[in-house]
Formats: structure tokens, sequence, C-alpha cells
């Protein structure tokens, strides 16, 4: 069986997994068999968050784990920085072309490399109105990367997230957090969020969504009493720092 | 609304069409700088504009202008995926009178326009149109990087071979399924129950 085979078989059943272990092996398989040793699959929030309704899957080196966490890297990792900006994978080799790397970043990727973390690649996952994410898979320090399973890598990372995705969806579902639904934007204010973010007056939000400008205002008074801010400029930083819209919806 | 424009009411539509053909000119010559061929210098015009082609144009309410489009071919005829793209069909490229292929799909480059809100009346608008027309599953090559999108936006995607470079791009040929369930989702995202799909008595005669 091609790898390929290997990633279509992986679709059919990461349909109909239900938990996050279950996703986990079948996903290990699944990317040692395209080549890789390592992966993770990422919404971009911050570690501290509460709530369980963002994608976590990580299987890297147990060493990088605690030593990224014990230092805390995560807010300021070079790699989510460029995902977050981007569009296509990129591998990890072109990220100091990508980025005007600060020292703490280039500390953060020379630990990641002692750590035993090699050559990666990266798909970005960034979905209007959602975290910002990630797929990345990534090689053992000294293996090379296999560059013919690139195209079918972001296949996979594509289909791999959004089987987590559908998990993560189960599970909040199975146990409501009432502190964060009170801090998330409805799907209609973050449709009136996105274009204020972009400089455009009530009036013409609402003429582009079909509804008043009145209603408009409302929205965006109710968006602004759930962050608890008092300004839009507040409540448009306040929604990009939650990832709860992105720079892509802000800019497209 | 998004209007349905099939080869029987055709010169009902004439200018919509033609901006649509010049929107498409804009968008996937002069911005995406694919290789396709230009008509008269403005229109983006290729083997498949034919009469067997089926369009879903979303226009502007009072103005009809072209707000964004997506054009719809039979693949019991010749269509992308059969005429140029079928290396990316492992086994074969999916042919039947319930599959379709989508291509073209665009939104009007303008300032005042909201792509993803026109996206969504247009997604809508296929799921109403392949239920209609008995169609299981459409086709469509699509490049990589949006898969995610329309996975997340809630299409039953399925690739049908290996993805592959072609010039910059990774690209990959996907098969769609369509089902009521899609719909009523797709609904639910635009805040509407009803038909976004405006038929008139011509086009349901094909």
């Amino acid at each position: 069986m091609s790898s390929f085979d290997d990633v279509q078989e992986f679709v059919g059943q990461a349909n109909r997994v239900s938990d996050m272990n279950g996703l986990r092996s079948l996903l290990e398989d699944t990317v040692k068999s395209l080549g890789f040793d390592y992966f993770a699959l990422l919404h971009h929030v911050d570690l501290s968050r509460r709530t369980a309704d963002y994608v976590r899957l990580i299987q890297y080196p147990q060493a990088w784990k605690e030593k990224s966490v014990s230092q805390d890297y995560y807010s300021d990792d070079p790699i989510l920085a460029v995902a977050q900006k981007s569009v296509t994978p990129f591998l990890w080799t072109d990220v100091p072309r990508l980025l005007q790397l600060t020292r703490r970043q280039e500390e953060i990727l020379n630990n990641a490399h002692l750590s035993g973390m090699g050559d990666g690649v990266t798909v970005p996952i960034n979905i209007p109105g959602e975290f910002a994410g990630s797929c990345s898979f990534c090689m053992r320090t000294g293996r090379d990367i296999p560059l013919s399973a690139l195209p079918t890598a972001q296949y996979l990372g594509c289909f791999a997230f959004q089987a987590a995705r559908r998990v993560v969806e189960m599970e909040v579902t199975a146990k409501p957090a009432i502190e964060e639904a009170q801090q998330r934007l409805s799907p209609r204010q973050l449709d009136c969020v996105i274009l204020a973010g972009r400089g455009k007056s009530d009036r013409d939000v609402g003429q582009l969504l079909g509804i008043s400008g009145q209603t408009v205002h409302q929205h965006i008074e109710e968006a602004k009493r759930r962050f608890n801010v008092a300004t839009r400029q507040q409540l448009i930083v306040r929604a990009l720092f939650d990832s709860q819209i992105t720079f892509a919806d802000l800019m497209n | 609304m998004v209007n349905l424009i099939t080869s029987y009411n055709r010169s009902k539509f004439r200018a919509p069409l033609e901006a649509m053909h010049r929107d498409r000119k804009k968008v996937f010559v002069d911005a995406l700088k694919w290789d396709v061929p230009v008509v008269d210098g403005q229109y983006e015009i290729d083997q498949f504009d034919t009469d067997a082609a089926i369009y879903l144009v979303a226009l502007a309410p009072e103005t009809q202008r072209h707000l964004g489009s997506v054009r719809l071919l039979p693949t019991t005829g010749p269509h992308l995926l059969s005429e140029v793209f079928p290396f990316l069909c492992d086994k074969g490229v999916p042919v039947g009178d319930d599959i379709w292929e989508i291509t073209r799909l665009c939104t009007a480059p303008a300032k005042d326009i909201e792509p993803r809100l026109v996206r969504r009346r247009l997604a809508t608008a296929m799921c109403e149109f392949g239920l209609l027309y008995g169609i299981n599953r459409y086709t469509c090559v699509t490049h990589v990087q949006y898969l995610s999108n329309l996975l997340a936006v809630g299409w039953e995607c399925e690739l049908l071979g290996e993805p592959r470079q072609v010039d910059r791009d990774v690209v990959g040929a996907l098969s769609i399924s369509i089902s009521p369930a899609t719909l009523q989702l797709f609904r639910e995202k635009l805040g509407s129950r009803t038909p976004v799909l405006q038929l008139d008595a011509f086009a349901a005669a094909a």
C-alpha cells in the first residue's frame, strides 16, 4: 500500500473516532507511514486557558514538551507566529526567512533542536471565526524530511485537524463551560466585529449582512458587553487576542 | 438570491453573464495569474463555457450587479477534471448523471462586497441545485490550501487521488457528497429557512 492509501484509510476511520486517544493512535501510525517522526495539532490558544474547547494533540519528544512548558515558550513560538500569518504550508528551515526572529525566538529554535526536534513542516489551519490553528509534522534531529510526501502531508493535516475539531466539539457539548460561553461571540456578532475591524461603518456592515445599521450597532454593543470592554478598538483587539477572529479575517 | 442560468434562459441574463466573465478575468487572470484564455481582452471564457454549462449567479437584488458565481458542468460530457486534470484521480475520473463538476467559483473583486457572505450563499445554492437535480456528489479541482476551510464549513469531502504539485501550488481532485443534512447546515449558517436559488420557468424546463 502506498502512503497515500494509508492517508485515505486514516480519513475514513478518523470520521468515526470518538475520543482524542483514539485519534492520537490512528494519526501516529499514519504519520509514521508517511515518513515523519512527530506531529502536533494545535489551536493557538494560551496554555492557561481553563476550558477544553480547543484542539491540542501533541506527539513531540518528552524533553521538548517539558522544556517548552517550563520556559513558557508557547507565546513566542516562531513557528506558530508564521503559521498565523500564512496561507500555505512552510518548512521550518524557511522560518528565519519568513520572520525577523527575536533573540528569544532564536533561543526557542535552538533549544527545540537540542531537545531532539529536527526539520519539520507546518500546515496553517486558519478558519474565519475560529482560533488560529496549525498541524505540524517533524523529524528526529538528524533525519531528512521526506520532501516527496509534503503534498500528502498537507492533505493529512487538513483532515486530521478536522477530525480533532469534531472530537473537541463532541467533548465540549458533553460538558458545557458556562464562563466560557459568556465570552464566546455569536456567529452574527463575529460577522459584525470582523467587518467593523475592516473599517466598515454600521450602515455598510448592515448592507453587507442584509440587516439594519441599528441591529449591527446592537450586535457590537452586546459583543462589547461580553468582553467587558468600552470601545470598538478594544473589542477588536480582544477578539483578535482570543483568536475568535484572525488577522486573515481582517486583512483578506 | 442566486439565479439558475442555463442555455434556456441565458438570453434573459446577458448583462449579468457578461459581468461574470469580466469578473472571472479580473479574479483568475489578473489576480491569480491563471493561464486561461481571455476573449476581447476582458472576458475569461474557456472551452467549457458551452450550452451544457449551468451557472449559479448571485446578483444584487435591485441593481442586478454580479456579486459572485460558480459554473457547474455535467461529468457525462467534457469537463475540467476529465480533459485537463485526469491525473489527479487515482481510480479514474468519476462520471455519471448524479455527479457534476464545480469550477470557476468566484466573488466579484469589489471593496463593498464581502466574499465570505457571497460564498455562503453560493454554497447553499449549490446544495439546493444538487438536491433538485438529483446530484449525489460534486467533483472539483482545488488548491489543497483551501481544503481545511471547505471541511470546516461543513462540506463532506474526499480526495480522489494523491495531491500533486502543479506549478507553485499543490492541487487535488475532490469529491463532495451532497445531502439534505448539508443543506440544513448551510441554511443555518446563512440564517435562512427558504431557498436562495431563484428558479424561473425556462430554467426549470431544462
